[in-house]
């Protein structure tokens, strides 16, 4: 059953009607990077060029960048950070199912050169 | 199962799905990204005082807008695919089910061991019991054993139907005299909604499907009851 709000886990706050950066994991994140990046560009380009219509342009390519940058970065610790969840939880597993007997993984580690017949 | 007005994925409960969220995120922010960029140059037009009336044609913004969509292309076409393969991995299912789609209901069959079947009716509203859910709820759930990869095997005995879990990431239509084959992981213990996906009568809103995934002893126990009783 889908979570309800206001049950431990983030509000849902939809920007543009579509992406929830409250639920989906690093997109609030991302979203603040690409609007510091946006404002420090954009700003930045202003200041030295006095230019306001192309500084807002830059501004923009600032946040686009920005905000794939910092998403890519996230998702890709947080893929390796799943991928490491569901590792620890198999071998748990294993753990549990092998104990005791001639497969188990930390038996074979802790075998001196005394039982190599 | 949804909530009322629920648009977006209902929790994971199997692997496959969880892949299939993360990857709808991915591919969700990019929409954003561009909906925005979108929006910007909309804003801009509109704001806009000058208008060139000489423009001619420019190299580099042709290629800008040829090699960008390339790329947006293949960064959301990569983990696409990634999924789509992962998906027909062969991974050596504990048990097989059978799931056969008939005007208005579903029946079932566990035959790897001793045949056991029954049939899956929706309980109808006035059956219903305080804190069950309407046009969810079936007399018969089909209870499989958690941790353990599934396969269904899904036909249909008159027309076209449509065996549905999208909390399990799972959809294959049953067809008549075709057996088609998914499998799933259920992940965690817990009841799991779906709903018939093909139209087929009058009825075709009132054939559910409920996968009720428990431990491997309460499966077990589930089916040896089952089979005194049928």
């Amino acid at each position: 059953m889908a979570r309800e709000e206001g049950s431990g886990e983030r509000k849902s706050f939809k920007l543009l009607g579509i992406l929830d950066v409250g639920r989906i994991p690093c997109a609030r994140e991302a979203v603040l990077h690409g609007a510091g990046g946006s404002v420090v560009a954009g700003l930045g380009h202003f200041l030295l060029t006095s230019r306001v219509k192309r500084s807002f342009d830059v501004g923009m390519a600032g946040f686009i960048l920005t905000t794939l940058g910092s998403w890519f970065y996230c998702r890709y610790h947080n893929a390796k950070l799943r991928i490491q969840q569901r590792l620890l939880q198999d071998a748990l597993q294993n753990k549990v199912i092998y104990e005791g007997t001639s497969v188990d993984p930390s038996r074979k580690t802790n075998r001196g050169p005394s039982e190599s017949s | 199962m949804a909530t009322p007005l629920q648009l977006g994925f209902q929790d994971a409960a199997s692997p496959v799905m969880e892949e299939l969220v993360h990857f709808h995120d991915h591919a969700l922010m990019v929409v954003y990204l561009i909906s925005s960029f979108v929006l910007y140059i909309i804003i801009t037009l509109v704001m806009m005082k000058l208008t060139n009336k000489h423009a001619h044609d420019s190299q580099e913004i042709e290629i800008v807008w040829t090699v960008l969509p390339a790329i947006i292309l293949i960064v959301v076409a990569l983990p696409s695919l990634r999924i789509l393969y992962l998906m027909d991995e062969i991974n050596n299912p504990h048990l097989t089910v059978k799931a056969i789609g008939h005007q208005w209901y579903w029946s079932y069959e566990y035959t790897d061991y001793k045949d056991l079947s029954f049939d899956s009716y929706m309980t109808p509203t006035q059956d219903l019991t305080p804190g069950q859910f309407r046009l969810l709820e079936v007399d018969h759930r089909m209870v499989v054993p958690t941790e353990s990869p599934i396969r269904v095997l899904i036909t249909a005995d008159d027309v076209i139907h449509s065996w549905t879990v999208p909390s399990m990431g799972v959809k294959m239509d049953a067809v008549p005299g075709r057996l088609n084959q998914t499998t799933f992981i259920p992940s965690r213990p817990g009841v799991y909604y779906g709903q018939c996906s093909e139209i087929c009568g009058a009825n075709h809103s009132f054939m559910p499907i409920v996968i009720e995934a428990v431990p491997l002893k309460h499966f077990e126990d589930w089916s040896t009851s089952m089979l005194e009783f049928t």
